[in-house]
């Protein structure tokens, strides 16, 4: 089947997806609940959407289309807090963060959709590793070229996104010394990491899609799990690097971040994409990954050597004129905020050191999450 | 020479426990019935065939180990008991109160129906209102489930088992007050002791967590910290005569609600908790008489199908506004089946205040046998029927 033709819509929208942890109560291990959750869930309207994730232990959900800060943000309010009451009388924490610091992956069940069950009979103990928690950003575009030029100049940007979001440093019990471990668990995927190096929609769908296609390999878009892809039935594409926050206000802020470099980089003043910009390109994700917020990344057109939070800093000064037209300036002041008091990593390892253990680490991820501390 | 029988005698528990161990683990293949039910069917075969080898009274070694089995596994339940869930949603402790009492009521009726005298028969329903949380949880730990099935479950099973034993020990004083006529006793033997127990648990709740964090070795010296504090819990209310049920639960429930973690690749306390559940379940079943499992066996039979009926009804009935399918509401109503080990240990104790029951309850003696057996198949179907088990 030839790709579906990009619809392209209102440039600069935005909508967020969340991947979200259950954890049991009982114990604060991840629990197989989302099919009760999403029975109970489905007993009244939900503002936004939830759907099932490939593991019974996360649930996704969705924001509506918004254009402003404010806007998205009182949804993931309403969305959160339906989220928790619905959750609580189920004896269920909703949390956010890329991983949970000690599920065991062999504990997992995946969700009985033929979806699902197809991914797992392909990737075997890989889909159950897969329950890792991210969040989403879609933008939307006019056209598939646009979304392809945004696509590869945002590479540029990726790391930006990874130390921001950063919220995975514990994996299967122990410290992993990175901060965002999330990632690793996606590369393991082998349609995994960059889009092919191309700017016209033409040529990826008439040329590279169809190819593939072609080979077998693939299917369709979902079979792609790149860092950024094209989403040409919503006429965006979606960045899928970030953690899942442990508050919808960072969730918020990350997209409203996005959408004002969008806005920048739709401008062109930069110099235009090449593929030599991806020579550092898995360097620059390593470091961010790793290191976070104190990582060093390889400017990939002067090769120059930058530390990421200066970098950050300077990026978020240059949105401001375009964060302040799109509203999004409280967005911006937030991740000012990150880069001096440290991300939610950081947030995680802390709880880990005060209260002693993983599952204290849980509980302050779940509290976090409501917003309540 | 050696003498033979002595040695015979000293083998008799270990063999039984090695034996019932390996049969667990065949039949758990062959079958995949839960392990526990064989531990159980094989004590009671063992104790049939060589009655004086398995003989024992409330102080041997064996009952103090299985209590300290149970002690564990009942620190573990309330370590897992949310009370702020509780609260939130007012229909799981509905229900619980409602199927706990409603199964008294029925037993009641039925066993005095059935010609018992209304002491026995006020016992015998007080039994009855109990789930054993060591059938329950080993169910659920040996299955990996997860799920609403397998949450309130574990909530309702806490619940009735401290009304169970709060109104079997008012009913044991009235009867203590009137075989004695002392109303001193009668109230050592049901109030003080039960708010002793739990205050004794819970203060041990609070010392535990406070000393671990003194020391900042919580997630490695947790988990042992607390096997060492329920054993001695469980010896110190041996020896007082108290009620070790209530004090294992209540150091759990306290110590969960200090925020101390209790590691959960330690579930079931490791291989040693592993050890300990042979032991207690061929323990359990090792008291009971071929001559009373006959002899209550058609009584019997009659109340655990009117037990059965009303749990799985009451919990049923409030399932859709405690927020889960009329499905689980039963099912978790199924799940609930098991009661012998509770019933078994509550006697024993009993045994050691000078009271002995279990021939005047014959019917217990059929009740616990089957329930031992059967009980746990029960929740293994439903938490498998509520799609709440690990996928193998």
């Amino acid at each position: 089947m030839p790709l579906e033709t990009f619809n392209g819509g209102t440039p600069l929208t935005m909508g967020v997806e969340l991947e979200l942890q259950l954890v049991s109560f009982s114990d604060y291990d991840l629990t197989a609940s989302s099919p009760d959750l999403l029975h109970l869930l489905a007993r009244k309207p939900f503002p936004g959407n939830v759907t099932p994730e490939i593991t019974e232990s996360m649930i996704e959900i969705n924001s509506d289309v918004h254009t402003k800060h404010s806007e998205l943000l009182a949804q993931l309010h309403e969305v959160r807090d339906t989220l928790v009451t619905a959750g609580e009388q189920l004896n269920i924490g909703i949390a956010g963060g890329g991983t949970h610091p000690f599920q065991k992956w062999v504990d997992r069940r995946i969700f009985e959709k033929p979806r699902f069950q197809q991914v797992s009979q392909l990737y075997g103990y890989l889909a159950k590793q897969f329950t890792v928690f991210g969040q989403h950003v879609h933008i939307g575009c006019a056209n598939g070229d646009d979304a392809l030029f945004l696509l590869h100049s945002l590479s540029r940007y990726l790391p930006h996104f990874i130390a921001l979001s950063a919220s995975s440093p514990f994996v299967q019990g122990g410290d992993t010394l990175f901060n965002s471990a999330r990632l690793n668990s996606v590369f393991a995927f082998p349609m995994s990491g960059r889009a092919p190096f191309l700017l016209s929609w033409d040529e990826f769908a008439h040329s590279y899609f169809a190819k593939m296609e072609h080979t077998g390999v693939i299917k369709s878009m979902k079979d792609f799990y790149w860092d950024i892809r094209p989403k040409p039935e919503y006429g965006t594409i979606e960045l899928r690097v970030c953690d899942t926050p442990l508050t919808v206000e960072r969730a918020a802020a990350l997209a409203c971040y996005l959408q004002a470099l969008c806005a920048y980089l739709l401008e062109r003043k930069e110099q235009p994409p090449a593929e030599d910009d991806y020579l550092v390109y898995n360097y620059n994700r390593f470091q961010a990954c790793r290191f976070g917020l104190d990582g060093t990344v390889v400017h990939p057109k002067t090769y120059e050597s930058l530390s990421l939070r200066e970098d950050i800093l300077t990026t978020l000064r240059k949105m401001d004129p375009y964060a302040e037209r799109l509203g999004g300036t409280a967005a911006l002041n937030h991740l000012m905020q990150v880069t001096h008091m440290g991300s939610d990593a950081q947030y995680l390892r802390d709880q880990f050191a005060t209260s002693g253990s993983v599952e204290g680490m849980v509980d302050a991820a779940v509290r976090r999450f409501r917003g309540r501390m | 020479m050696p003498d033979f029988l002595v040695i015979s005698a000293e083998l008799a528990w270990p063999l039984a426990v090695l034996l019932a161990w390996l049969a667990g683990e065949f039949i758990h293949r062959w079958t995949r019935l839960p392990r526990i039910s064989v531990y159980g069917a094989v004590g009671f075969l063992c104790a049939q065939a060589f009655p004086d080898l398995f003989a024992t009274d409330g102080a041997s070694p064996v009952s103090l180990l299985a209590n300290v089995a149970f002690g564990l596994i009942l620190f573990e339940l309330g370590y897992r008991i949310n009370l702020h869930w509780l609260r939130i949603n007012p229909w799981v402790p509905v229900s619980a109160l409602v199927e706990t009492f409603a199964t008294f009521a029925v037993v009641y009726l039925i066993a005095h129906l059935w010609g018992l005298p209304s002491m026995t028969s006020l016992l015998l329903a007080s039994l009855a209102m109990s789930t054993s949380p060591a059938g329950v949880l080993r169910v659920i730990n040996e299955s990996r489930s997860s799920g609403q099935v397998t949450e309130r479950v574990q909530h309702l099973v806490a619940i009735n088992c401290v009304l169970a034993v709060l109104v079997f020990k008012v009913i044991v004083g009235f009867w203590v007050f009137q075989t004695s006529g002392s109303l001193t006793q009668a109230i050592s033997h049901s109030l003080i002791e039960l708010v002793a127990s739990a205050l004794l648990g819970a203060i041990f709740g609070m010392i535990v967590p406070a000393v671990l964090r003194h020391l900042g070795t919580l997630a490695r010296d947790g988990t042992v910290a607390f096997a060492l504090v329920v054993i001695i819990l469980v010896a110190i209310t041996h020896a007082a005569d108290l009620s070790p049920v209530l004090a294992t639960l209540a150091f759990g429930l306290t110590a969960r609600h200090r925020r101390v973690a209790f590691t959960r690749t330690v579930r079931n306390f490791g291989a040693i908790g592993e050890l300990m559940t042979v032991l207690l379940f061929v323990f359990a079943v090792s008291t009971l008489s071929w001559n009373n499992v006959l002899f209550g066996g058609g009584l019997a039979l009659v109340l655990l199908l009117a037990r059965f009926v009303v749990k799985t009804a009451s919990v049923a009935a409030f399932a859709h506004v405690g927020g889960i399918p009329w499905r689980k509401g039963v099912l978790t109503g199924i799940a609930l089946s098991p009661m012998s080990v509770f019933v078994v240990l509550l006697l024993e104790q009993t045994k050691n205040a000078g009271i002995v029951l279990v021939d005047e309850l014959a019917a217990v003696a059929a009740m616990t046998l089957f329930m031992e057996v059967i009980g746990p198949i029960f929740t293994q179907r439903a938490l498998i029927m509520a799609r709440e088990t690990a996928q193998e």
